[in-house]
C-alpha cells in the first residue's frame, strides 16, 4: 500500500537540480521556458529545486571539462537515490564544437551514468520535458523490475 | 471522552486537511500567474516520493530533531482540539521548531547555517504576536482555553479586528510566504539554496513537510477561533484570508530579515497597543 | 529546632574559617565535602520541621543583637578602610560612611519605641524554599569548586595558592546567605545582606587584575546604594514608630498608613533591586563575570542575586493594591525585555547567562508586581528552576572554558566532538531553561497569563516580546553545540568526579524536579502562596496545573513528549554511517576536508557562518545607554511619586 504510493510518487514528483557545465546558456534559457505560463511543467509536478539532497534527477547542460568533472560528480553523489540524469544538449551528450579543445572531457557520460540523452542545440523545451517523461519512463521500468 | 476521541480524529485528518491545502495553494497560485498547476493531490504525491528515497544526512542528530518537530506538532493540533489552553500549546509549537533550527544548525554546512539563523530571526519576528493575540483573546472571552471560544458566543472579530491583521502577519510568517520566505523558500535560485531545509533530505524532508502541514491546521485553527460561531462564517474567513495570503505571495518580492523584523513589529505592536486599549476604554 | 538554625547560618562561617586555617588540599576537600552534605541535610531536616519561629537571645553568653551590631559596624570599617586605602575609590568611601553615619543615628541617637515582641528569626515555606536552594544548589557548586580552582589557578601561575581565602569566602557566603532568608529582624537581615555584598566584592576581586578589581568596585558601590537605601528604610521606620521587623511590616493594613509606609517599602524594593543587577545595575553583574566560574554560578545566578528578588517578593503583601506594586511590575517587565535583548546582541557565554539570569530576575520581581496569588506562584516556580538550571549551564560553561580557552559561542561549535558528556548536560541546561514541561518555562507560563489576567497591557507587551528574544538566544546555542559531522570517534572527556559529580546531579535534578512539580508546588509553593496572600494560584486537577485562565498539563506532556524523544532517539541510533555525507558546497567541496572548498589553484579554502546578533539592535553598545536612562527615569518617577503622595 505504502509502496504503491511511493511509486507513484516517484513517477508524478520528479524535483530537478540543473548544473550548468559551462554551456553558452543556450539550453538553460530553454530549461527556464520550461518553467514559463506557456509550458508549465509544474502541470507534472516537476520543480526547478536547486539543492542535489532534495532532487530526483539532475540535469545536465555544457561542455564537460578537466575542472567541473569533479563538481558534477559530487553533485550526482549527494542525490541520494533513486535518481536519473539527463544530458541535454550537443555539448552535454558528446562535448559539441567544443569536443577537440585541450580541456574538455566530453559528453556527460564520461563522467556519470546518464539515463536520456536530449539532443539538439539548444533542444526546443518540448523536447525536454520529453527527455523528462522518458526518465520517468526508465525509473517506472526499473521499479517494475525491482517488483 | 467525546474530547478526546475529537482531538485523536483531528490529529489523524490533520495532514490530510493540511496536504489539501498545500495543493489548493500551489493550484491557485498557478492560477494567479495564468499556468495549469500541478494537481490539487501533488504536496501527497512529493511526500510519499521522498518517504521512498535513500536516508541521507550529514549526522544522526538530524533525525532526532525532526522527529521531535512532527511529535510537538502534531502535539499541538491535538491540544488545540482537545479545547486547551492557547499559550500550552504556543510553547508546545516552539519546541519544535527550537528543534527544527537546532538540526539545520548541527549541519556545518553554511547554507544551513544562515537559513537557520535567518530562521531564528523570524521565529523571533512572529512569537510574540502570537502571544499577544492570544493575550488579546484571553481580555475578551476572559481564558486562554480554546473551548472558551466556542462558549463565548459572539465572533471575535468584531472586538479584534486589528488582531487579527496581527495574527495574519504571522500567517504568513508561518506559510513562507512572501515578503517573509527568507529562511526557505519554495523556489529554487535564491542566495541560501534551501536555507534551512537545505541539508534536510528524503525521509527527513518528507516529516517536515508533514509537520509543516500540523502547524499549517493549527494555524488556520487559530484564524478560524475569530469566527468561531458558525460554520459558513468561519469558512468564508478562512477562505478570504487564505487567498489574500496568496495575492501577497505573488505581488510581493522577498525582503530582507532586518527589513521583517522591523516592519512586522513595528506594524504589530502598533496593531496590537490600538487593540488592546480599544478594548480596554470600551 | 536551633541546632538546625545553627547549622544552616553559623556551620558554615565555621567551616569557613577551619578552610581559611587548613592549607592543605586534602582537608581542604574534606571540609568543603563534609559541610556540603551536613548542609545539605540540615536543610532537608528544616524544611521538615516546617514553618518556625524563634528567639535566639544569645550566642556563648553574648547578646546576639548585640553582637551583629558590632560585626555590622566592623564590616563597614573594613570596607570603609579597603575604599579609602586599596580602592581609591570615593564613591564607595562615601556610601560606605553614609551607611556607618546612619546606623549610629540609628542605634544611639533615636529614641527606641517599646519593645515589640517578635521574633528575630522566621521561617515561612517561602524562606524555607529559598534555604533549599542555597544548601543543596549551593553546596554543589561548592564542591565543583574543588575540581575547578586548581585548574583555574593553574593558568595564572601563582605563586602562593590563593585557595584557602576563596573558599573561606564562598562557604561563609553559603551562611550568610541562610541567615539572610530567615532573619526577621531587619539589623540582622541588613548585616547579613551587607555580608553577601562584601562576599561577592571580594570573589569578583578575587583574581587580583586590573579588570576584576575594576569591576569588583563597579559592584561594590551599585550595592552599597542598595545599603544606603536599606539604612534609609529602618530610620524612616524607626521615625514613625514601626518595630524593625519584617513581621511588622506583613502585618495587614500596613499599607493603608499610604506613603508613609511605603517609602521605606520602596527602600527595601530599592535595596533589592541593587542586588538583583535589575537595570540600570545590569553593568556590575556582567562585570562580575570576570570572576572564576562557581561565583557566578553561585552568587551571581542561583543565590545571591536572588536575596535581592526574595525580598521583594517577601514584601509583596505589605504593597499589595499600592501604586508601587504596579510601578515594580513595569519595572520587572522592562527589565526582562531589555536584558533578553541584550542577551541576543552577545557572543561571549558568560555574559549571555548573565544577562539572561537578569532577565529571569526581572520577570520574577515583575510577577511580584503584578502581585496575584498566581502570579507569585509564578515568581516562586521560577526562583527554584531557575537556580538549577542556570547553576548548570555556568559550571558548564565553565568546565567547558577550560578545555578549549574560550568562552565565545562561536568556538562552541561542534563541542560534542572534543566534550560529549559535558556537551549533553549543557543542551539539558538548556532544554530545561526554555521548553516545555520542564519549571521555568511552567514559571514563564504563570507569568504571561497572570499578567493577561489582570489586563496590564505594557507588562504583557513586554513579556511576549522578551519571550520571543529568550528563544532565540537559546536555540541557536543548542544548535552550534551540536554541530559536528557524523560523531565517530568521540574521545571519552576525563574529568575530576568534584566537577563531573556535580554537573550531572544538576543535570538530573533539572529534569527531576520538573517532573515531581506538582508535589513540589503541593508541599512548599502553595503553602508559601498561601500564607502570604491568603489564597492559591493554582489548584491541582489530576497533577495539572489548573487556573481560571487556562491550564498546564504535566504528566500528559511528559508522558507524550518523553515517548516521543525517546522515539526520536531510537531513530537517531539506528543512523548509519555510511548514509552520511558532507554538506552541500555547490559541488566545489573539497574531497579531503569536509569543511572547506575547492578554489583556484586546486587550494582549499574554508568557510565559516556565523550566528546572527543582530548588533544593529540588539548591541550593547547601541542599547545599554537608552535602557539605563529610561531605567534611571522609571526609578525617579517611582520616588517622586512615593514622595509627592508624602509631601
Amino acid at each position: 500500500m505504502l509502496k504503491d504510493w511511493i511509486n507513484k510518487g516517484r513517477l508524478k514528483s520528479p524535483w530537478i537540480v540543473h548544473f550548468d557545465c559551462g554551456s553558452c546558456n543556450g539550453c538553460d534559457i530553454e530549461v527556464l521556458a520550461c518553467l514559463t505560463p506557456i509550458y508549465d511543467v509544474e502541470r507534472f509536478g516537476i520543480i526547478n529545486i536547486g539543492d542535489p539532497k532534495h532532487a530526483d534527477v539532475l540535469l545536465v547542460t555544457g561542455t564537460v571539462n578537466h575542472r567541473n568533472k569533479h563538481v558534477l560528480k559530487n553533485i550526482y553523489d549527494q542525490m541520494p537515490s533513486p535518481k536519473a540524469v539527463i544530458a541535454m544538449g550537443a555539448c552535454g551528450l558528446s562535448g559539441g564544437v567544443f569536443r577537440e579543445a585541450y580541456n574538455v572531457v566530453g559528453g556527460v557520460d564520461k563522467v556519470i551514468p546518464v539515463d536520456v540523452y536530449v539532443r539538439g542545440c539548444p533542444p526546443k523545451p518540448e523536447a525536454i520535458i520529453d527527455g523528462v517523461v522518458h526518465a520517468l519512463g526508465k525509473v517506472k521500468a526499473a521499479l517494475e523490475a525491482a517488483g | 471522552m467525546g474530547k478526546l476521541l475529537l482531538a485523536t480524529i483531528a490529529v489523524i485528518l490533520a495532514p490530510v486537511i493540511g496536504g489539501l491545502v498545500a495543493g489548493l495553494d500551489r493550484k491557485c497560485t498557478a492560477w494567479l500567474q495564468s499556468r495549469v498547476g500541478p494537481p490539487i493531490l501533488q504536496p501527497f504525491y512529493d511526500v510519499f516520493k521522498l518517504l521512498g528515497k535513500s536516508p541521507m544526512m550529514m549526522n544522526p542528530w538530524q533525525i532526532l530533531t525532526v522527529w521531535v518537530y512532527l511529535v510537538s506538532s502534531m502535539l499541538t493540533v491535538f491540544l488545540f482540539f482537545l479545547g486547551s489552553d492557547l499559550l500550552l500549546m504556543f510553547f508546545v509549537l516552539t519546541i519544535g521548531a527550537v528543534f527544527f533550527v537546532m538540526g539545520a544548525l548541527s549541519t556545518q554546512s553554511p547554507y544551513a547555517q544562515v537559513g537557520a539563523q535567518r530562521e531564528l530571526v523570524t521565529m523571533l519576528t512572529y512569537e510574540p504576536l502570537i502571544i499577544l493575540v492570544f493575550v488579546s483573546i484571553a481580555m475578551v472571552t476572559g481564558s486562554f482555553k480554546v473551548s472558551e471560544v466556542f462558549t463565548y458566543g459572539k465572533p471575535l472579530l468584531y472586538q479584534l479586528p486589528l488582531m487579527f491583521v496581527v495574527l495574519g502577519y504571522a500567517l504568513t510568517i508561518k506559510l513562507r510566504k512572501s515578503p517573509f520566505d527568507i529562511s526557505a523558500c519554495h523556489h529554487a535560485h535564491q542566495e541560501i539554496v534551501r536555507g534551512v531545509l537545505t541539508e534536510y533530505s528524503g525521509p527527513q524532508l518528507a516529516l517536515i513537510e508533514i509537520a509543516h502541514w500540523y502547524d499549517v491546521v493549527f494555524v488556520l485553527g487559530l484564524c478560524a477561533l475569530f469566527w468561531a460561531t458558525s460554520f459558513w462564517g468561519c469558512a468564508i474567513l478562512l477562505v478570504v484570508t487564505y487567498f489574500a495570503e496568496l495575492v501577497i505571495d505573488n505581488v510581493t518580492a522577498r525582503m530582507t530579515y532586518k527589513w521583517m523584523l522591523k516592519t512586522v513589529w513595528g506594524w504589530g505592536l502598533a496593531l496590537s497597543v490600538l487593540n488592546l486599549l480599544w478594548l480596554y476604554a470600551g | 529546632m536551633d541546632i538546625l538554625v545553627f547549622t544552616t547560618v553559623v556551620l558554615p562561617f565555621l567551616a569557613a574559617i577551619a578552610l581559611l586555617l587548613l592549607r592543605d588540599k586534602g582537608s581542604r576537600s574534606l571540609v568543603v565535602v563534609g559541610a556540603a552534605v551536613v548542609l545539605a541535610a540540615a536543610s532537608l531536616a528544616l524544611v521538615g520541621q516546617g514553618s518556625f519561629e524563634y528567639s535566639p537571645k544569645s550566642l556563648l553568653g553574648i547578646s546576639l543583637d548585640g553582637l551583629i551590631m558590632l560585626l555590622d559596624f566592623a564590616l563597614l570599617i573594613v570596607i570603609l578602610i579597603m575604599a579609602v586605602t586599596k580602592l581609591k575609590s570615593t564613591l564607595v568611601a562615601a556610601l560606605t560612611a553614609a551607611q556607618v553615619v546612619g546606623l549610629v543615628y540609628l542605634e544611639f541617637f533615636m529614641g527606641h519605641g517599646p519593645a515589640i515582641a517578635a521574633p528575630a528569626m522566621f521561617a515561612d515555606k517561602l524562606s524555607l524554599i529559598m534555604v533549599l536552594v542555597i544548601s543543596i544548589v549551593g553546596s554543589l557548586i561548592c564542591v565543583y569548586a574543588l575540581g575547578y580552582m586548581p585548574e583555574h589557578e593553574e593558568h595564572l601561575h601563582l605563586a602562593k595558592s590563593k585557595q584557602p581565602r576563596f573558599f573561606f569566602f564562598l562557604v561563609a557566603f553559603l551562611g550568610a546567605m541562610n541567615g539572610l532568608v530567615l532573619a526577621n529582624n531587619l539589623l540582622w537581615l541588613y548585616f547579613f545582606w551587607e555580608v553577601t555584598t562584601f562576599c561577592s566584592f571580594m570573589l569578583i576581586a578575587h583574581d587580583g587584575d586590573e579588570t576584576s578589581v575594576k569591576n569588583a568596585t563597579r559592584a561594590l558601590w551599585m550595592n552599597m546604594t542598595g545599603g544606603v537605601a536599606f539604612v534609609f528604610a529602618l530610620i524612616f521606620m524607626q521615625k514613625s514608630g514601626v518595630g524593625l521587623y519584617l513581621s511588622e511590616l506583613l502585618k495587614p493594613g500596613f499599607s493603608a498608613a499610604g506613603a508613609a509606609a511605603v517609602i521605606p517599602l520602596f527602600m527595601l524594593c530599592y535595596a533589592g533591586i541593587t542586588k538583583s543587577a535589575q537595570v540600570p545595575f545590569q553593568s556590575w553583574l556582567t562585570g562580575a563575570m570576570v570572576a572564576p566560574t562557581p561565583v557566578s554560578a553561585l552568587l551571581h545566578s542561583s543565590t545571591m542575586v536572588k536575596a535581592g528578588v526574595y525580598l521583594v517578593l517577601r514584601l509583596s503583601p505589605a504593597y499589595s493594591g499600592t501604586m508601587l506594586s504596579g510601578m515594580l511590575a513595569m519595572f520587572g517587565a522592562f527589565t526582562f525585555l531589555t536584558t533578553s535583548a541584550l542577551a541576543v546582541g552577545q557572543s561571549n557565554a558568560k555574559k549571555v547567562l548573565a544577562y539572561s539570569t537578569i532577565a529571569n530576575l526581572g520577570l520574577i520581581i515583575a510577577c511580584a508586581g503584578i502581585n496575584t496569588p498566581a502570579a507569585i506562584t509564578a515568581a516562586i516556580v521560577i526562583i527554584i528552576f531557575h537556580a538549577v538550571s542556570k547553576a548548570l549551564m555556568f559550571l558548564c560553561v565553565g568546565t567547558i572554558e577550560q578545555k578549549i580557552h574560550s568562552r565565545d559561542l562561536e568556538d562552541m561549535r561542534g563541542l560534542y566532538m572534543t566534550m560529549p558528556k559535558t556537551t549533553i548536560v549543557a543542551l539539558i541546561g538548556v532544554v530545561t531553561m526554555l521548553l516545555p514541561p520542564f519549571g521555568v518555562l511552567l514559571g514563564k507560563w504563570m507569568a504571561i497569563e497572570s499578567a493577561a489576567a489582570v489586563k496590564y497591557m505594557p507588562v504583557t507587551i513586554m513579556l511576549a516580546l522578551g519571550s520571543g528574544l529568550t528563544v532565540m538566544f537559546w536555540a541557536r546555542w543548542a544548535g552550534i553545540l551540536l554541530s559536528t559531522p557524523y560523531p565517530k570517534d568521540v574521545p571519552a572527556e576525563p574529568q575530576p568526579s568534584t566537577v563531573r559529580a556535580p554537573l550531572v546531579l544538576l543535570a538530573y535534578g533539572a529534569v527531576l524536579l520538573s517532573l515531581f512539580v506538582p508535589f513540589l508546588y503541593g508541599g512548599l509553593i502553595e503553602p508559601a502562596v498561601r500564607s502570604s496572600h491568603k489564597a492559591a494560584g493554582y489548584i491541582m486537577d489530576s497533577l495539572n496545573f489548573v487556573s481560571a485562565q487556562g491550564i498546564f498539563y504535566i504528566y500528559p506532556l511528559f508522558l507524550v513528549l518523553g515517548v516521543g524523544f525517546y522515539l526520536a532517539w531510537k531513530a537517531a541510533r539506528k543512523v548509519n554511517p555510511a548514509e552520511c555525507v558532507g554538506p552541500y558546497l555547490c559541488g566545489a567541496q573539497a574531497t579531503d576536508d569536509n569543511k572547506a572548498f575547492v578554489s583556484t589553484g586546486r587550494a582549499n579554502v574554508g568557510y565559516q557562518a556565523g550566528n546572527f546578533y543582530l548588533s544593529w539592535i540588539f548591541g550593547e553598545d547601541r542599547l545599554s545607554g537608552p535602557i539605563n536612562m529610561v531605567s534611571g527615569v522609571l526609578l525617579a518617577v517611582m520616588l517622586g511619586l512615593l514622595l509627592g503622595g508624602v509631601i
